[in-house]
């Protein structure tokens, strides 16, 4: 009753009061509805985007039978690590992910630092390939890397360039091609190049932010007599490091996540985390477990090795996160 | 450069200072060039040559022996055999083709929306934001793969969970309790069903949105408020214009993003053939150029639309 009389009050009072404190109050309660409003599609949309996340964790730590109670929810009585164990050995976790790093996390780093040369160059000189290279950017981004794997990986097996060393071949029967399939340079040689995994949107971010920077510190640091790689490293490198952010967090996240040209270019002992995920519910891998298909133990078992997976690269986001929020502010693509 | 020396000592006093700048000039350019160099070699290894290579092997009857590949000219045979004679092909090409229809606007639609609540200004925005890049990170082809194939109907039938979506919220319940048509229940049904996938597809379009938003001056947003525009109008006449360029980037990466991901159906028989022998790379090589080419006249057909209702409109100022 008290509430109700309460709010009795506060009716009569806002029909008694004048019209701007009538129009001020309708504001506030309009701006507190709204904010309201943003909380609660926030928070369930948040929801969503966490939910398989719960789901992961809550269904790897469970135990067998704990799959056909009916009352179990999210959270068991008995948790396990056993699960763990097991993906842990598909996995062959230790040596996948060293092998991820080897192999995509150095040619990420290397992709970061080729990518920005080649978009300091198109963003700050004026010469005339310039529009055909822009072109070429944007065919890079919209031409899916899937459409040059194969001839890719067929020239790997005889690396040339040009076909001049096929014509030394033909000539003299001297054969240098070398096979460089299951090597680094299969991922370090595109990188470098500024041609690796997902190069085009990199190098366009970069740009779109060049663009955006003062010309006038490099043409000061120009005149001073600081040659133009002198002025790239020295002003416009140590300025970019939003952009730095930015790229790193997108490229990391790429590389790590990498499958179809791991799987096409390396061998199955240097696999990286990713492909050995992918085919952990292969009858190869889950045949050591002596799994039958309708075990509900493989469930736990592919989140758990989802987890495994998911983890190193949340920790690294954990640790980038505010830097990388803040950096998407400032970074200004513009399309 | 000799030839060049000779001609300036025998000019003039004011050509000659022309002349120095145009040296300038040209050693920028050079110096430009010199920046992208790697790049071009990079281009031609790593995306022209290929490029050209996969649309020659096509046309031919590629095998394998003595360590090295042979390609044999077959004409339109692996064309021929995509088309007509694979049962498969051509319904996998309309089936992702039609998710490109299905997805696209819900995705950048989402994506915009999103981006503009994580855009303003409230207690917990960086928080918000973190959590809500996070798809870009989890989302991983092969990650969705198996979180959908540990709820697949094989195991759902042992009677262990439904599907991720109707676990969570149990969408027959609202529909049974909204009491609606049977169709418009499927549909929402549907749609709940792949809201993960939409969701979790919408990560690195709302990076691009906000980052987009950012560089919108606010001198635009000062002047419509003192105009008396509501928050609505200024949404239409300043936030989208200005968005457009960013919106077709949004757009063509959602395309690209659809039409490769690891569960896509063309990709996946593309690949299983690219494992196997040598023998079938002609057949993986033309299915790829069949769907690339249906797929980039699609995005032609998208861009040019865009372009001309849009682009030019906004470009324009809003309504002309």
């Amino acid at each position: 009753m008290k509430v109700v009389s309460a709010v009795k009050d506060s009716v009569i009072k806002f029909k008694n009061a004048s019209s701007e404190t009538r129009y001020k109050a309708l504001r506030k309660a309009n701006g507190v509805l709204a904010s309201l409003l943003r909380y609660v599609i926030l928070i369930g949309i948040g929801y969503i985007i966490l939910y398989p996340l719960f789901y992961m964790i809550s269904s790897s730590f469970r135990t067998k039978e704990s799959f056909y109670d009916p009352s179990v929810i999210w959270i068991t009585s008995e948790l396990t690590l056993e699960n763990f164990s097991y993906s842990w050995k598909i996995l062959d976790y230790g040596s996948s992910v060293l092998n991820t790093i080897i192999y995509e996390m150095v040619s990420a780093a290397i992709q970061i630092i080729s990518c920005s040369i080649v978009a300091y160059g198109l963003a700050r000189f004026e010469f005339k390939e310039k529009k055909i290279l822009t072109f070429f950017m944007f065919l890079l981004i919209l031409v899916p890397s899937q459409m040059m794997m194969l001839p890719i990986f067929m020239n790997y097996s005889k690396l040339d360039f040009l076909g001049i060393l096929g014509m030394l071949d033909s000539l003299t029967g001297i054969d240098i091609r070398p096979n460089v399939l299951n090597s680094f340079w299969t991922f370090y040689l595109p990188a470098l190049l500024g041609v690796g995994i997902r190069s085009g949107i990199i190098i366009y971010i970069y740009i779109q932010f060049f663009k955006g920077l003062p010309k006038e510190l490099e043409e000061a640091a120009w005149i001073d007599g600081a040659g133009p790689f002198k002025t790239y490293l020295r002003i416009a490198l140590p300025s970019s490091g939003v952009v730095i952010t930015t790229v790193t967090v997108f490229s990391l996240i790429w590389h790590w996540n990498d499958y179809s040209l791991s799987s096409m270019y390396l061998y199955s002992e240097s696999w990286p985390v990713a492909v050995k995920l992918s085919s952990i519910n292969t009858p190869e891998a889950m045949g050591t477990l002596r799994l039958d298909s309708n075990d509900p133990l493989r469930i736990a078992i592919m989140m758990s090795a989802c987890l495994l997976f998911v983890v190193p690269i949340l920790i690294v986001y954990l640790f980038l996160q505010r830097k990388f929020v803040k950096s998407i502010d400032r970074v200004g693509i513009t399309g | 450069m000799t030839a060049d020396e000779i001609k300036t000592t025998n000019m003039p006093q004011n050509t000659l200072k022309k002349k120095k700048h145009k040296g300038i000039e040209s050693l920028k350019s050079t110096y430009g060039r010199l920046f992208v160099l790697h790049w071009e070699i990079g281009l031609l290894l790593f995306f022209v040559m290929p490029l050209f290579q996969s649309f020659y092997y096509a046309f031919c009857d590629v095998s394998f022996s003595g360590g090295e590949y042979h390609f044999q000219y077959a004409g339109l045979k692996n064309y021929n055999e995509a088309i007509n004679v694979d049962p498969e092909f051509m319904n996998n090409v309309s089936a992702s083709i039609g998710e490109i229809f299905a997805s696209l606007p819900v995705i950048v639609i989402i994506s915009l929306i999103l981006a503009l609540l994580l855009n303003q200004k409230f207690k917990g925005r960086i928080f918000f934001r973190g959590l809500y890049f996070l798809p870009v990170i989890i989302a991983s082809g092969v990650v969705i793969e198996l979180l959908f194939m540990s709820t697949s109907d094989e195991l759902s039938s042992a009677g262990v969970s439904g599907s991720l979506a109707s676990n969570m919220i149990s969408v027959e319940d609202i529909i049974l309790w909204l009491n609606l048509p049977t169709q418009i229940g499927a549909f929402f049904g549907n749609l709940l069903n792949n809201i993960f996938n939409l969701i979790w597809n919408c990560g690195i379009q709302i990076v691009l949105f906000i980052s987009g938003m950012q560089s919108i001056a606010d001198s635009l947003y000062e002047v419509s408020k003192v105009e008396g525009a509501t928050k609505w109008e200024e949404f239409w006449f300043i936030t989208l214009p200005m968005l457009s360029r960013t919106l077709i980037l949004v757009i063509i990466f959602t395309i690209v993003e659809l039409v490769t991901a690891k569960n896509n159906v063309v990709m996946t028989q593309a690949y299983t053939l690219m494992r196997g022998a040598a023998t079938k790379y002609g057949l993986a090589s033309a299915m790829l150029w069949i769907y690339f080419i249906i797929v980039g006249v699609i995005m032609g057909i998208i861009m040019f639309l865009f372009g001309k209702f849009c682009l030019k409109r906004w470009d324009t100022g809003g309504r002309s």
